[in-house]
């Protein structure tokens, strides 16, 4: 086990230097001079020059790469053009309504997702079984603003029981903080449900055809409880896998529904800072959430071979 | 000696010929299979009327796409505007029919870009091995450690909005799931003994790559790329919706979608149309992209 996360470990090294060399080759790709991208044409020469100096952007390239480089090993992702504060503190900031918008939606999509499942491959080639499968091809194919827009219309618009956008904390404000969060939580929650019901679904059904399950039928047990320990047991293994994969489309889901119901998390800033063209502010989040995201990922494949003993001894 | 030339190219020949066959009957089981899938025919339907409606824009769009008319402005679906009209006259249908276009291009420019550029440096890297193979390898982990829509607007943004820059960060998104696919195959073929037999004839390791490597590589590719288009399409909506992209008046139906979303109370079919253009069209590629799959790999189905 600890081989298994040192080799991990190693294998990260050369991916997160070369993510590194990415985003700071991002600020370069700008066609032409970026400070010319970051400011209007209005704003005068000195300032630009200022700005040029203030990002180093008058030296070298490869001076200028070990400097930030530099500057990141001593933990300063740099500061945002637009309110000079450094990128650590904006992020900070945002950070809460994102954690409780992915956990809130997390646990929506496990919630509908095992029942959906469950029933899925119980019946399996029945109504229910269409209805569940149904129901999974929806939630993959519907583009995550256009349910947003549809929750808001139904739930926002039309009936009028929830709160259509903006966020209040609900550790602070505690139930009018949770009906914010409920349409941008279940805009994020159906599409990952609709994931792991497929995934889910298609290892029962695996589960279901093994040799355990018939015994401990012809042992008498209960269905339900054949089900429950016998068969969701190892049903949930791939669902970890797929978990840690949808992790990415979670991510960007997130940035897509915070845009929408104009949550102030770490997704809205990401546009915010694009569309500002606040470039140091754009380079320092976004090499945040792909360390993040590597991280997890990290933490995923080591779970991984936690729960299945024949990934780690492979 | 003589006679023995004709015979062993006759021998040849018959083998060449049961081969064909064989790659023939393969090819027509794969086909019913895909149209045996029940969705499949509802898919390519979708998809053909898709093309369709790109293709003839400029002669099914009942009205200017661009043209702005405030007297009739957000007038509800009806006889003279079948989806209605948006906040400043113009007529959605038309919109919709235009936008097509975008989304058609968006998701099988974008995929194409991909499949090439991945399929090039994974043959590179699967053939070369070594150091050309852990540098192209690490840079596609690298691409895949960022999430894929933060990564697209990064680039697009970098790039400037516009479809190309769209375009251009799509492929890149999507180069890394192509190049590794086409790296495990090459070292997969690479293995195989008739590849040995060729290079052991003094066969150029690009004709090797050519003739050997890649058609029998080409089937995982052609499936993943079938697959990816539905997606390409729904993240050019995505990145569009957000503002990059297609800019305005250009319609895009991710742009349109933003558009109308501060019409939702007085005017909820500007949101609409597009909407439920956009997730046909993308239900139907999925059942195109499985069918393909069943079709072409079996082991796959499921």
């Amino acid at each position: 086990m600890g081989r298994l996360i040192a080799h991990r470990l190693l294998a990260t090294i050369p991916v997160l230097l070369l993510v590194t060399a990415g985003v700071f080759a991002l600020l370069h790709l700008t066609p032409g001079d970026p400070i010319d991208a970051m400011m209007a044409e209005s704003v005068d020469a000195t300032a630009k020059d200022a700005l040029r100096r203030e990002l180093g952007l008058d030296r070298p390239i490869p001076v200028q790469y070990a400097a930030w480089m530099g500057r990141l090993l001593r933990g300063d992702l740099g500061r945002s053009i637009r309110n000079g504060e450094p990128v650590i503190e904006n992020v900070s900031r945002r950070i809460r309504p994102s954690l409780e918008l992915a956990l809130l939606a997390m646990a929506i999509s496990l919630t509908i997702a095992f029942p959906v499942a469950i029933a899925s491959a119980v019946h399996h080639n029945t109504g229910v079984d269409r209805l569940g499968t149904t129901f999974a091809l929806f939630g993959i194919c519907m583009p995550n603003f256009l349910l947003a827009l549809l929750l808001i219309f139904l739930f926002g618009v039309t009936l009028r029981w929830l709160p259509i956008s903006g966020y209040v904390d609900p550790l602070e404000e505690g139930w009018a903080g949770v009906r914010s969060l409920v349409l941008p939580a279940v805009t994020l929650g159906l599409a990952l449900a609709a994931v792991v019901t497929r995934t889910l679904r298609s290892s029962l059904l695996d589960a279901l055809a093994e040799d355990y399950v018939r015994t401990a039928r012809a042992k008498g047990l209960a269905e339900s409880h054949v089900i429950r320990r016998h068969v969701l047991k190892n049903a949930l293994i791939p669902v970890v896998t797929v978990l840690g994969l949808q992790l990415g489309t979670l991510i960007g889901g997130a940035v897509i529904t915070e845009y929408v119901f104009a949550l102030p998390g770490v997704g809205r800033l990401v546009v915010d800072a694009v569309f500002a063209r606040d470039y140091p502010l754009v380079q320092g989040v976004i090499l945040l959430i792909a360390v993040g995201f590597i991280a997890s990922n990290l933490l995923v494949d080591v779970l991984y071979g936690w729960i299945d003993p024949r990934i780690r001894l492979r | 000696m003589a006679g023995s030339i004709p015979e062993s190219a006759f021998a040849d020949r018959a083998a060449a010929l049961a081969g064909a066959a064989a790659v023939s009957d393969r090819r027509w089981d794969a086909l019913r299979r895909a149209a045996r899938a029940r969705l499949a025919p509802f898919g390519a339907a979708v998809l053909i009327a898709a093309l369709a409606v790109a293709l003839a824009a400029p002669v099914l769009a009942p009205y200017d796409p661009y043209a702005q008319d405030l007297g009739s402005a957000l007038q509800a679906p009806g006889r003279a505007h079948l989806l209605g009209t948006d906040n400043v006259g113009r007529d959605v249908l038309s919109r919709v029919i235009w936008g097509t276009r975008v989304s058609l291009v968006a998701g099988f420019v974008s995929v194409a870009i991909a499949a090439l550029a991945g399929s090039l440096l994974g043959i590179a890297a699967g053939y070369s091995g070594g150091r050309v193979d852990g540098l192209v390898m690490r840079v596609m982990d690298a691409v895949l450690s960022f999430p894929p829509l933060v990564l697209a607007l990064a680039l697009g943004a970098v790039l400037g909005a516009g479809l190309t820059g769209v375009l251009i960060a799509l492929g890149v998104v999507y180069t890394p799931t192509f190049a590794r696919l086409m790296r495990g195959q090459v070292l997969t073929v690479k293995a195989r003994d008739y590849v040995e037999a060729a290079r052991a004839l003094g066969a150029p390791a690009w004709r090797i790559a050519w003739q050997h490597v890649l058609p029998n590589a080409a089937a995982p590719i052609v499936v993943q790329a079938s697959l990816s288009v539905a997606f390409a399409i729904l993240a050019e909506a995505s990145l569009s919706f957000l503002g990059l992209g297609i800019q305005p008046p250009g319609a895009s139906w991710g742009s349109m979608i933003n558009a109308g979303r501060g019409y939702l109370q007085q005017a909820p079919w500007i949101v609409f149309g597009p909407g439920a253009a956009l997730f046909v069209t993308v239900v139907g590629l999925n059942f195109v992209g499985d069918a393909i799959r069943d079709g072409l790999d079996p082991r796959l189905r499921g």
